[in-house]
This record gives C-alpha cells, sequence and structure tokens, in this order.
C-alpha cells in the first residue's frame, strides 16, 4: 500500500499518519481500529499481522499492531484509557490476531471484547493474585507479586 | 453440543486440551503458561547489556536468534552501523544456529515417531555444530555473542578451514537422512498425509517460518527483509507445496543444506575490518522494531528507550506462539496416535509436550496424559494398523 | 531435608539407574544438555543412566526450570509418584536458586522450596559431562553438593 493510500485513509478514519525509519503509523481512536485494521490486512501482501504490543503509558494504555508488508512495517497505533481499557476485539475477522490479544488482556488488563480468551488466562496462573495490578502495568511491584503467590 | 457430566482430572497445567469425538480430535484448545517467568517485566529493571543474558536464556534452542534480535533492534535507535566484518560473523553462528535447531528437530521428530536410531545418530552429528560454536562463541548453548555493535569477539585463526570441511561433512550426512526418512516405513507413514494444512488457512493465521513455507508460500525475513549481511549472502527460500509434516521434512533438510552452503559462503567472503563498533551505554530515546528469521521463523522485538539505562519496555513475539493456532488446526481431524508427530511439526519448544489433556465427548471422559505415554501409543497404533 | 544414598551394593546389583526428567518451567538449555547426554558422544548409557517415560519406575528425578506456580504442583506430583528410595537432582542455574530469574514475578527461587533436593548441579546450562558426573557421584554414595555460594546470593 502506498503511503499516499495510507494517509486518506488516516484521514477517513480521523486519524494520523507517522513515517519512521521502518514503518508507517496511522494512529486512530480505538473505535476505529477495526475498520483500520481490516484495511491494512486486506491489501495484497499484508495478511501477515507479527503481533500485537500493549504500553503502559501512564494514563492511557498504548496498543500498536504491527502488520508486515514484505517492505515495511504499518503499524496501527491507539491509546484506551486504563480507567476503562476496553476495545473489540479483531480476532473475529483476523483469528491470528487471538494470542496476541489474549496476552495484553493478563499481561495489562485490557479487555478485548469477543475474544475467545476475555475472562480467562492464558499465560498466567491461575492464582495470579486479584488484587494485583497485572503484572505490566507501572504499578505492579513485581516483589509483592511474588509474595502474594507464595513464590518466597 | 451437549455432553454428560465430565469428571475432572487432576488440576495441572496443560499445554493442549484436546477434545474427541470418537477417534478424532474435533477441537484443541491451548493454554499456555507453564514457562512464563515474567521477562519483559524483569527487562525494564535491567540494563541494556544485561537483558542480552536475559533474552538469549527465553530459549535455550534458539538463543541466538534471540540475541540478534534484541543487539539490533537496540541498533536501529543509535546511528551507529554495525561492520561488515560483524555482519558476516553473525550470520556465521546464526546459520550454525540454524543447523543445530533442525538437526535437534529431526532427532526428536525419529524419537517421536519410535525411530530412535535415528535421534541417537542426528544428535550425535549435532554435536559437529556444537563444537563449531564453542570455538567460535566459547559455549554450546547460551552464546551471549551478539553484543551493541557487532560480536564479542573475532573468530579464532584457523577456524575458516574447519567450518568449510564440517558443513561438507553435514551435507553428506543430510543426504544420508534424507534417504532415510524418504524410505523407512516408520517415518514415512507417519509423515505424509499427516497434519495438512492449506495455503487458505496460512494466510488467515499468519504462521512463521517452515510452517508457512510448507503450504508453498515463499516468505522468509532473511529475504524479505535482510540484516545482518543476509544482503551479501541471499538464502534461497525452500518451501514445499503439500502442508504435511513430511513436507516440513523436506524444509527443514533443505535449509540445512542452504545453511551449510551460506556459511561456506561467508567465510568465503569474510571481509576484513573490525568486528565490532562502541556504542555508548546510553540509548538515544525512540521506538524500534527489529524481526529476524530464527530457526522457527520470524521473531519480533519491539523496543522502547526513555533514554535510560534500562529499557522502558520491550516486547517480543517468538515464532511459536506465531504458530500455536495453525498447529491446533492440523491436529483437528487426526486421532491421538498422530499427536507427538503433529505437535513436533511445528517445532514447539519441546517440554509443551508434558502434559496434555483429553476431554472424550462421546465417553464423557476427561483424563491427562503425559508426553511419553502417547509417543508409545503411537508407536503401537502404528504398529498395529501395519499387521 | 531428606539425605538417602544408594548403597553401593544396590547400584551394584541394579547396574542401572533409571531417571525421570521433568522440566518444570524450563527455557529448555538443560533439557537438551541433559538428552545430549544420553547421545552417543556422551553416551551415558553405557555407565546404566537411562531414561524412563513414568516417574513410577524412577531411581532418581532430574529437574530443571524456574518452577513457575503452574507447574509447583506438577512437580510436587511427579516427586510423590517416584517409588522410594528416591533422589532428586537439581540441574542448573534455575533450579538451583531462579537462575537469571530470580527477581521474576512468575519465577520460583530454587525447587528446593518444593521437593527436597540431594544434588545440585551448577550451569547455565551444565555440560553434558557435568549431568552425568553429577549423577554417578549421587549414585556412589559421595555426600550431597551444596552449591553455598549461590545460595548465599540468592538469600
Amino acid at each position: 500500500m502506498s503511503n499516499e493510500e495510507l494517509a486518506n485513509l488516516a484521514t477517513r478514519l480521523g486519524g494520523s499518519l507517522a513515517t519512521r525509519q521502518k514503518s508507517v503509523e496511522i494512529t486512530v481512536s480505538p473505535d476505529k481500529v477495526l475498520q483500520a485494521c481490516m484495511t491494512v490486512s486486506s491489501i495484497p501482501g499484508l495478511y501477515h499481522l507479527t503481533t500485537i504490543t500493549g504500553l503502559d503509558l501512564g494514563e492511557e494504555i498504548g496498543l500498536l499492531y504491527h502488520f508486515w508488508q514484505g517492505r515495511g512495517f504499518v503499524v496501527v497505533r491507539t491509546a484506551v484509557p486504563k480507567a476503562n481499557p476496553k476495545l473489540q476485539s479483531i480476532s473475529g475477522p483476523l483469528p491470528s490476531a487471538t494470542l496476541y490479544e489474549a496476552e495484553i488482556q493478563d499481561l495489562l488488563g485490557v479487555s478485548f471484547e469477543g475474544n475467545p480468551y476475555l475472562g480467562k488466562k492464558l499465560l498466567l496462573p491461575d492464582n495470579y493474585p486479584a488484587e494485583a495490578p497485572p503484572p505490566l502495568r507501572k504499578e505492579a511491584d513485581p516483589d509483592k507479586i511474588r509474595k502474594m503467590m507464595e513464590l518466597e | 453440543m451437549p455432553f454428560g457430566p465430565v469428571h475432572p482430572s487432576l488440576k495441572e497445567p496443560e499445554y493442549f486440551k484436546l477434545i474427541l469425538e470418537g477417534e478424532r480430535i474435533v477441537q484443541v484448545i491451548p493454554r499456555i503458561g507453564y514457562v512464563h517467568r515474567g521477562i519483559e517485566r524483569a527487562a525494564q529493571e535491567r540494563t541494556w547489556v544485561k537483558n542480552i543474558y536475559l533474552f538469549e536464556r527465553i530459549c535455550g534452542i534458539c538463543s541466538f536468534a534471540h540475541s540478534l534480535g534484541y543487539t539490533h533492534a537496540v541498533e536501529a535507535l543509535t546511528p551507529f552501523e554495525v561492520p561488515k566484518r560483524a555482519r558476516y560473523i553473525r550470520v556465521i553462528v546464526a546459520e550454525l544456529e540454524r543447523i543445530h535447531s533442525h538437526l535437534l528437530w529431526l532427532g526428536l521428530l525419529g524419537h517421536w515417531a519410535g525411530f530412535d536410531t535415528l535421534f541417537m545418530w542426528i544428535w550425535k552429528d549435532r554435536e559437529h555444530i556444537l563444537d563449531l560454536e564453542e570455538a567460535i562463541t566459547g559455549n554450546r548453548v547460551h552464546k551471549s555473542y551478539s553484543t551493541f555493535g557487532g560480536v564479542r569477539m573475532d573468530l579464532p585463526d584457523g577456524i575458516a578451514a574447519k567450518l568449510k570441511s564440517e558443513m561438507k561433512y553435514i551435507e553428506k550426512r543430510v543426504d544420508y537422512y534424507e534417504s532415510l526418512v524418504s524410505t523407512e516405513e516408520t517415518m514415512t507413514v507417519r509423515t505424509r498425509g499427516v497434519g495438512r494444512i492449506s495455503q487458505e488457512t496460512a494466510r488467515r493465521l499468519s504462521p512463521v517460518g517452515p510452517l508457512l513455507r510448507c503450504t508453498g508460500i515463499a516468505r522468509d525475513i532473511r529475504a524479505e527483509d535482510p540484516y545482518a549481511a543476509y544482503d551479501e549472502v541471499v538464502p534461497r527460500v525452500q518451501t514445499s507445496n503439500d502442508g504435511d509434516i513430511a513436507s516440513l521434512l523436506t524444509i527443514r533438510l533443505n535449509e540445512i543444506r542452504e545453511s551449510c552452503w551460506m556459511v561456506s559462503e561467508a567465510v568465503e567472503r569474510l571481509p576484513t575490518g573490525p568486528y565490532k563498533v562502541n556504542i555508548p551505554r546510553a540509548v538515544p530515546r525512540g521506538e524500534s522494531m527489529f524481526h529476524v528469521e530464527a530457526p522457527r521463523g520470524e521473531l519480533f522485538y519491539f523496543v522502547k528507550s526513555g533514554g535510560g539505562s534500562a529499557p522502558e519496555r520491550v516486547k517480543i513475539r517468538t515464532s511459536t506462539i506465531a504458530n500455536l493456532l495453525v498447529a491446533t488446526e492440523m491436529l483437528k481431524g487426526h486421532t491421538l496416535a498422530d499427536v507427538p508427530v503433529v505437535l513436533t511439526g511445528m517445532d514447539p519448544c519441546f517440554g509443551c509436550m508434558d502434559r496434555i489433556s483429553i476431554l472424550d465427548v462421546d465417553k464423557s471422559r476427561e483424563w491427562t496424559v503425559g508426553g511419553e505415554e502417547l509417543r508409545k501409543y503411537g508407536i503401537e497404533y502404528y504398529k498395529r494398523s501395519s499387521e | 531435608m531428606a539425605n538417602f544414598r544408594f548403597g553401593l551394593t544396590q547400584w551394584a546389583r541394579k547396574r542401572s539407574i533409571w531417571v525421570f526428567h521433568v522440566n518444570a518451567a524450563s527455557c529448555n538449555g538443560c533439557d537438551i544438555e541433559i538428552l545430549a547426554a544420553l547421545t552417543p558422544r556422551y553416551d551415558a548409557e553405557r555407565l546404566g543412566v537411562e531414561l524412563v517415560p513414568s516417574p513410577r519406575h524412577a531411581d532418581v528425578l532430574l529437574v530443571t526450570g524456574t518452577i513457575n506456580p503452574l507447574m509447583r504442583d506438577r512437580l510436587k506430583t511427579v516427586y510423590e509418584q517416584v517409588p522410594e528410595p528416591r533422589h532428586v537432582v537439581a540441574i542448573g542455574a534455575c533450579a538451583l536458586g531462579g537462575g537469571v530469574y530470580k527477581d521474576c514475578y512468575n519465577a520460583g527461587r530454587g525447587i528446593d522450596a518444593v521437593i527436597p533436593v540431594d544434588l545440585y548441579i551448577p550451569g547455565c546450562p551444565p555440560r553434558p559431562e557435568a549431568v552425568i558426573y553429577g549423577i554417578l557421584k549421587l549414585v556412589t554414595g559421595s555426600p550431597p553438593d551444596t552449591i553455598e555460594g549461590e545460595k548465599a546470593i540468592v538469600k
């Protein structure tokens, strides 16, 4: 997909475009993520979703959907508020996203509505303390978590 | 669909839950986490250099691929260029690792299929590769060899001739193994037509590495997005069209051959010059992404630097998690006897076979089984069906 | 801590050491060196060391890994299935004291917090020679080795 087409997509979705060393990034609001991902992945050669990265940005949790298109990465970027970390899952139309979203559910406490692992654990032990914040959040303290799980 | 009362088995972590109807597997639910340690979080509390030692220990089999992914991702945040000689040396060690990993896999496949002699012979030959790795890096498994700006030390004197002769040896052995696996009934009956996946499934589920290439899709990060010296020592991407375990065998055997050629080629054309460039400890602010072709497929690193002495965030996507859903698809329609070979086909970390939970819908029975029990069951099953 | 020992006569009669290997959340580095010890270059089998498919047949349990919460119960269960006299060997830095993960939120600090250990083999991973040396040392009746230095750092 050319940069021009991507720029048009960004404008259509009310977002912005940024070109970096190895990637082009479209930033959109959480409710536009599904649409952005479907458009980006429908371009020939862009069916490969490498992964989804979650980032604790303080008040928000950033989400980066990395698509590899054979010549560069196209990243769909968004952020959800920590106070209400919810958005729609893309695993229905793009099933390769299932485990990547599930990982972020476990480690950052984001809810991807429609993901089959919502409410279940993929990575974390079942006895992960309910009072402890998800482990990749800044407020999580690994030592405290260890003590709560009796890991000595 | 309704099924009767289920008697829960021991509450233990299972890597896979298999749901059976009659003899056939109809659904597979993975639950990973038995090796979850908390590495991405720990990385935020370690310096940039210390993290090299942490990340390479994510996996003992593709340890160098991890250190390559990480060091490249961090180098991308700096204005420094890795010297040519270092890039060639990185290719040599990365391809040696690919050979050792594929040989390891092939031996294990033999073991799971009941061909233990093959396992012993292959692992004996694999020692040649480990000797080379030890001569170059000082270690057999966790080599800590890639560092920011290049490699930790230069190649030892006289290694060039040794590398070339060992590559010739391995190529001969690969020819021999290929003749074995394509004629020995123990292997052929358990791999041909087994675990078939289609290109359509591959497009839907985004697998990586040999699992992707066995459907005929010729994608390899070394060719598509060259790093280190892969722009000059270019691999020929190996594919196959049948999408079954036999295809995976063909691809991995050919990849070993290709890697042998690449090592010899890299040695032949090895540039002179420094083996590393010094990079200051402070890593500039920014975000970077890097992917490498590990033996099992695309390995992805995302690194965020806030300018401090430790990374703000490192996100790692291993090849196994990318292939997990495809592996579950591969199992559908098969019987328990095929589980060991099909699961091994995706080249998982082999602890994963430790515990598999089975839910038999018809008999309303749920139980767990260990990898070894399944292996024996599979061998017996195929023996009986050949009688 | 249990301090069982194989008697020399017992071993001489058996002439074989049956080991069961448990991966308790390891990176596989130690596991592949243990397997390598059984392959022709190192050939632990000529010394009578055999890998068995079930803990119920084992004399010695070889344990690797960081023993995260998901694996603790499984390790205990496996240990209980090994008939007496049973021996446990902790292999690798992770099994000894958590290794490079000792401050991670989901990793333990040594398997001896879960089951009694008779012998420790340090390394990351230990070479196949070290694995064989350790198992033989256990079986020929010398006292268990504790790696005081590593434990001191962890505590």
